[in-house]
């Protein structure tokens, strides 16, 4: 029998990675650019590339996706064109939002970007309230509605009303004469989408699910027929922000919840490559021209909250915790009228990019300190596209050199320094924010310029190790392979927690257990591959916000169980508990989730403890932040590297899609699966 | 290292330990945020962290609401003044007493000092807005409140652990004489657990860099910044500037409280004269001096560079005139609890004087109404008796770039405004209406933004409540700039249950009427430029988007 495939595809901002996993242990992979006036074309050049290498689209049995199409609509504002229903007095909630202002410190302010302009925002006269219905909806006042919101001849629907998370009989009504009235366009509740108290993200939620809903839907119609006609029969999944992924037609229903489906696969990556090396305590770090993610991932299960923000909208939907931070290889260093090195926040991006990308960039920048101070070199290539200028670099850096009046040398191992100064310092504050002690975590390095900072970032904080998987390019793409299936649904009660209450909170477990069930039954998954994980915002009454506690079991002794369960995490969280003080119920959650068959990495060629003698290519003299002067390290190629090697530093590891740097003191060791582990000392 | 070699360190290894102190300084607030229990810290983020001196020189602040700019500084100098040589290792300070160095006497600051070989080297602390510390009303503010001794319990610098052991008595006194001492002692538990991270972390730098070379960054911390600041400075023209604006009254109904800035910039300093300002108000509008420090270097940032270290090196090419009695530096006993008001009024004459010497960096006036309204009041939902508190913001000005922003919070503070269904499930009030008011805002070539427009019904039985806003007087509404209109003012209006207006003072402290309305219309924003210069295409859309009356 012939080999079959499981194929993973990330459409990125400036590259399409693919990952192609063959059911005989073989691995093909494949880099093409995107193509972000029409995304799927880059779908296709990656399938085209990687049937190239050997992978015959009829082989493939599944396609996994990561996409920044729903992104890229919300931050370039290129979504349909909504009509809103509101409650009558509240059609501006999504003009005042929260309230708040983006910048502080600018009397000058650009004025946050509508998702539904105020011409589009209609009012219906109907009014609920937590204890039930104040002003009906008649039949009259909602086929005017109706009329109404069909004049304004919208792309997409969106009915959100007050109090619709309690009771969502006017929004259905709605909903059914909108449909049937406006046959084809999309119409969104805000009762299905999230169930969620407080009216303004609910309502935004709804919106941005009615905005994204068609470009998302023609997208992923015309990337499902592109890849029929190069003969791929197998199902497309979609990578949601939640970690799992979803069918194409659900994910086109849901499209509010797949804006992190990108970034997504490197946090399902990290949690598969965690239970393979059974280490349960990681950071990620994914650095790349602009910018730096990071998630922390505790216990094996990734770090999901609520709700994100994009562009300064809130989703309700339960997203993987990941921090983005505005440090990367594009970063700008300059010199401030008041004399201080500045590294950042300003960035110079891919274009024009760093000086030496020889794009017209004229501002020295992280990535031309690093070719200053030799750890990427003029023959590395970046993304395998790119030479760099070394001339432009050094001009660049010398300027700054000479407004600190230093030598070169000691001013690159400077901007190094300071500009790891400025990461661990936002790694430090993400990890404090989350209560977690970074020292005993191993760092997961990948994306572009990960692992050149790895190594320094693992002497800085003090860190177990440091990981480098074998494509750190491709590392978010092959993650795609590792997520399940996956379907969230909540709904608020605010209800104390008492026993009186508790077969209403039962009642809905199970009904919503068997939906999603239901669901992904639909989706080929069978009752035995289907795991169920529910919990509830708990807090005491009179406190302002909620502590997601599991629940042990979908029963009466469950709900029990989860007062006592609530103080301890209470006190191990806040220090103290309140026994006697009544529990709150704020919203009820369930996930279900639906086992999909996952590909093994292939093993890496065994080698000796000392690397081939054609691995390393030469040697190069670098300026360390580390190093009082010039240090010599030996450059190996990673594709020469075989497992069991042993590299010590200092030394350049350079592969097609990413330069590691091994500091003095550390040692680099490759595993059976071709990962480089870095760690101090060693020998 | 040699005295001359401390003098002169480099510009590198300056950054590292600059950025280690900001870390510090940020991990404390992370720690904060994270173990605290009042919304008003997690998500308002009305809480500030910093490292200080030995002195008590603010070195590093993690700033979170620009109300608490260089906040504590003038706290820590008090403790030294107060305490002396009886400051051990393991102590902990609370204080919020406004004529003591604190803001008002809601915002508790708890501070340690950092001892490095038996000698004290710095100071770490935490100041967090805490919802009730007792007084005549709930929520403690009250606009027409006379002497602080109304403003709930009163604390000079006092010790809340002695040497690393917990001082019970201070424990006793605040648990009886506040609402809510469950979220109060939880969160002064998690701003001391702030401050101790903070010190660790200071050690830590300690040992890495050395403590002349950390004490040698804290001094040269302050320079930079001041350098900054003069660079910025003698970048601008010079020039004179004064502007006049005023309260609606003295927060008791009295007359009109005016506040006045002359701004005279030479070289690279800046002279700010607010001798020009009433004398101090028989009402809670008075202006602690660390509150009007704040607004002077909230100004300072936004009109020479938002990304400036607000440490005390910021305030040094400043010369500021503000003799004692004035509105913004009262003498004891004054009530200030709703100063932040007169902050607002304060950041707005500042940026209007500045455009007389700047014009092209005039922008229109923001919205200074920050209507308040506590209702003390019942969850219909769980029976938890408690207190409704929202703010509502208003439009903030138009600007050579662009038009306002509708509906905010604006200068010195970013309050949200209270969802809807968070309001009608935790107390018994129904909001009936909130909507962006269409004409509220100046007109121009580019327009102020928006007011808020929002109706509060109280339900069931009569209700004790405290509201208060201001620019209601129509002299005193949001300019426009540069040929730009003005915005309206705001509107405080209540309604009897049968809908009559009933004639009510803007601030005011009363018993609601089952079935009664308030309602408040916030003003918006002032124009920027001449309306006839408007763009067609904005135009259009103004008219599409019905924000013209």
């Amino acid at each position: 029998m012939s080999e079959t495939w499981v194929v993973a595809i990330d459409i990125g901002g400036t590259f399409t990675d693919a990952v192609a996993f063959g059911s005989g242990g073989s691995l093909r992979v494949a880099k093409v650019p995107s193509t972000p006036e029409d995304p799927s074309r880059g779908l296709v050049d990656a399938v085209v590339e990687l049937a190239a290498a050997g992978v015959p689209p009829e082989g493939v049995t599944l396609v996994s996706h990561g996409t920044t199409v729903a992104t890229n609509a919300v931050l370039t504002g290129r979504m349909a064109r909504v009509v809103l229903l509101a409650t009558e007095g509240f059609r501006d909630v999504l003009g005042y939002r929260d309230g708040t202002r983006p910048d502080i410190y600018s009397l000058e302010p650009e004025r946050p970007s509508e998702l539904v302009p105020r011409r589009d925002r209609l009012e219906v006269h109907e009014r609920m309230s937590s204890g039930g219905v104040v002003t009906p909806l008649t039949d009259r006042e909602a086929a005017r509605a109706v009329r109404q919101v069909a004049s304004r001849k919208p792309e997409a629907v969106a009915v959100a009303l007050l109090f619709s998370y309690l009771d969502d009989r006017h929004e259905r009504e709605l909903g059914d004469a909108l449909r049937r009235r406006l046959p084809g366009v999309p119409v969104t509740l805000s009762s299905e989408v999230a169930r969620e108290f407080r009216e303004y993200p609910r309502t935004a939620t709804a919106a941005l699910n009615a905005g994204l809903r068609p470009v998302v839907g023609r997208y992923l119609l015309e990337a499902r027929s592109r890849l029929e006609g190069l003969g791929v029969r197998a199902p497309l999944l979609v990578m949601q922000s939640n970690g799992g992924c979803a069918p194409a037609e659900r994910a086109e229903r849901e499209a509010h919840r797949m804006v992190l489906s990108g970034p997504a696969g490197g946090v399902t990556g990290l949690v598969a490559l965690g239970a393979r090396h059974g280490l349960d305590k990681l950071i990620s770090l994914d650095m790349g021209g602009t910018s730096l993610d990071v998630c922390l991932v505790e216990g094996g299960t990734p770090p999901v909250v609520p709700s994100l923000r994009i562009d300064g909208h809130p989703i309700l939907a339960p997203s993987v915790n990941i921090e983005t931070l505005g440090a990367g290889g594009g970063s700008i260093v300059r010199v401030d009228r008041s004399g201080r090195l500045r590294v950042g926040p300003e960035s110079a991006g891919a274009d024009p990019g760093p000086a030496a990308y020889a794009r017209g960039g004229k501002d020295a920048t992280v990535t031309d300190a690093h070719v200053v101070a030799g750890t990427l070199s003029g023959g590395t290539h970046l993304a395998g596209r790119l030479a760099l200028d070394e001339d432009a670099a050094r001009e660049v850096v010398g300027r700054v050199a000479d407004d600190l009046g230093l030598p070169v040398a000691k001013a690159t191992r400077g901007i190094l320094a300071v500009t790891m100064a400025h990461i661990t310092r936002a790694l430090r504050r993400v990890s404090v924010e989350r209560g977690i002690d970074p020292r005993g975590f191993t760092m997961v390095a990948f994306g572009g310029a990960g692992p050149l900072h790895a190594g320094l970032i693992l002497r800085e904080l003090g860190l177990a190790g440091v990981l480098v998987p074998p494509h750190p390019g491709l590392f978010s793409a092959a993650g795609l392979v590792a997520a399940d299936l996956r379907i969230d649904a909540s709904r608020t009660v605010l209800a104390l927690h008492d026993p009186a209450r508790f077969q209403d909170v039962l009642a809905w477990y199970c009904d919503t257990s068997a939906d999603l069930v239901g669901q992904l039954r639909e989706d080929g998954v069978a009752r035995s591959r289907v795991r169920l994980v529910a919990s509830v915002d708990c807090r005491y009454r009179g406190q302002g916000y909620e502590l997601n506690v599991l629940l042990r079991n979908i029963s009466r002794a469950g709900l029990r169980a989860l007062r006592g369960d609530f103080d301890r995490q209470h006190r191990s969280v806040y220090g103290h508990a309140s026994q006697e003080e009544p529990v709150e119920l704020v919203a009820l959650r369930l996930s279900a989730f639906g086992g999909l068959p996952h590909a093994e990495p292939p093993a890496a060629a065994r080698g000796g403890s000392a690397p081939r003698a054609d691995a390393k290519v030469g040697e190069r003299r670098l300026l360390l932040p580390s190093e009082q002067r010039a240090v010599r390290a030996a450059v190996y190629r990673r594709d020469l590297l075989r497992a069991g090697n042993r590299v010590q530093g200092p030394a350049i590891v350079e592969q097609m899609d990413s330069t590691t740097l091994v500091l003095s003191g550390q040692s680099a060791r490759v595993d059976l699966h071709g990962n480089l582990w870095i760690r101090e000392g060693g020998r | 290292m040699t005295a001359a070699r401390r003098r002169a360190l480099d510009p590198i290894t300056f950054e590292l330990v600059h950025a280690a102190l900001l870390s510090a300084a940020e991990e404390m607030g992370g720690v904060l945020k994270r173990s605290s229990y009042s919304p008003i810290i997690r998500d308002m983020e009305d809480f500030s962290c910093a490292i200080f001196a030995a002195d008590g020189d603010l070195v590093a602040q993690a700033d979170y609401i620009p109300a608490q700019l260089g906040a504590m500084s003038l706290v820590v100098k008090s403790i030294l003044t107060r305490w002396g040589s009886e400051i051990a290792d393991g102590d902990v300070f609370m204080a919020n007493h406004p004529f003591l160095g604190a803001m008002h006497t809601p915002d508790i600051n708890i501070i340690t000092p950092v001892f490095v070989g038996g000698r004290l080297f710095g100071w770490t602390g935490a100041t967090a807005h805490h919802l009730d510390v007792g007084g005549v009303n709930p929520g403690t503010e009250g606009p027409a409140l006379e002497q602080v001794y109304a403003e709930g319990l009163v604390l000079a610098p006092v010790r809340l652990y002695l040497a690393g052991r917990e001082n019970r008595d201070v424990i006793s006194i605040l648990t009886e004489n506040i609402r809510d001492p469950l979220s109060t002692i939880s969160d002064l538990r998690a701003q001391r657990a702030a401050c101790l991270l903070g010190s660790a972390r200071l050690r830590e730098t300690i040992e890495r860099w050395g403590a002349p070379t950390v004490r040698t960054v804290f001094r040269q911390a302050l320079d930079a910044a001041e350098r900054a600041v003069r660079a910025a400075l003698a970048e601008l023209p010079d020039g004179e500037g004064e502007a006049e604006g005023f309260m609606d009254d003295d927060g008791r109904g009295g007359p009109p409280t005016r506040i006045h800035v002359r701004l005279s910039k030479r070289g690279d300093e800046l002279a700010i004269d607010l001798s020009g300002c009433a004398p101090q108000v028989a009402g809670a509008l008075n202006v602690p001096w660390a509150s009007t420090r704040a607004g002077l270097v909230y100004a300072v940032r936004v009109l020479t560079d938002p990304h400036l270290s607000s440490n005390e090196g910021v305030l040094r090419p400043l010369h500021v005139v503000c003799p004692l009695g004035n509105v913004l530096n009262p003498r004891p006993p004054a009530a200030v609890s709703v100063r932040h008001n007169t902050c607002q009024r304060l950041a707005d004459t500042i940026v209007r004087a500045a455009a007389e010497i700047w014009p092209e960096k005039a922008v229109g006036g923001s919205s200074v109404a920050f209507f308040g309204i506590n209702v003390e009041s019942v969850s219909p939902v769980t029976g938890h008796a408690s207190v409704l508190s929202d703010v509502v913001g208003g439009g903030t000005g138009a600007h050579r770039g662009g038009d306002g922003i509708d509906g905010v919070d604006t200068y010195m503070s970013n309050v949200g405004l209270m969802p809807v269904e968070v309001a009608e499930t935790n107390y018994s009030v129904r909001i009936e209406r909130t909507e962006l008011i269409a004409g509220s805002q100046g007109p121009g070539t580019f327009e102020g933004g928006m007011g808020i427009r929002r109706d509060y019904r109280v339900l069931d039985r009569p209700h004790r409540a405290t509201f208060y806003g201001e620019q209601t007087i129509p002299e005193f509404r949001p300019r426009g700039v540069r040929g730009g209109g003005d915005a309206a003012p705001t509107n405080v209006l209540l309604f009897d249950p049968q809908g009559r207006p009933v004639p009510v003072p803007p601030k005011v402290s009363t018993t609601l009427e089952a079935g009664s309305l308030v309602r408040v219309e916030t003003s918006g924003g002032g124009g920027y430029g001449p309306p006839e210069g408007r763009a067609p295409g904005l135009r259009d859309a103004d008219r599409a988007d019905a924000r013209l009356p």
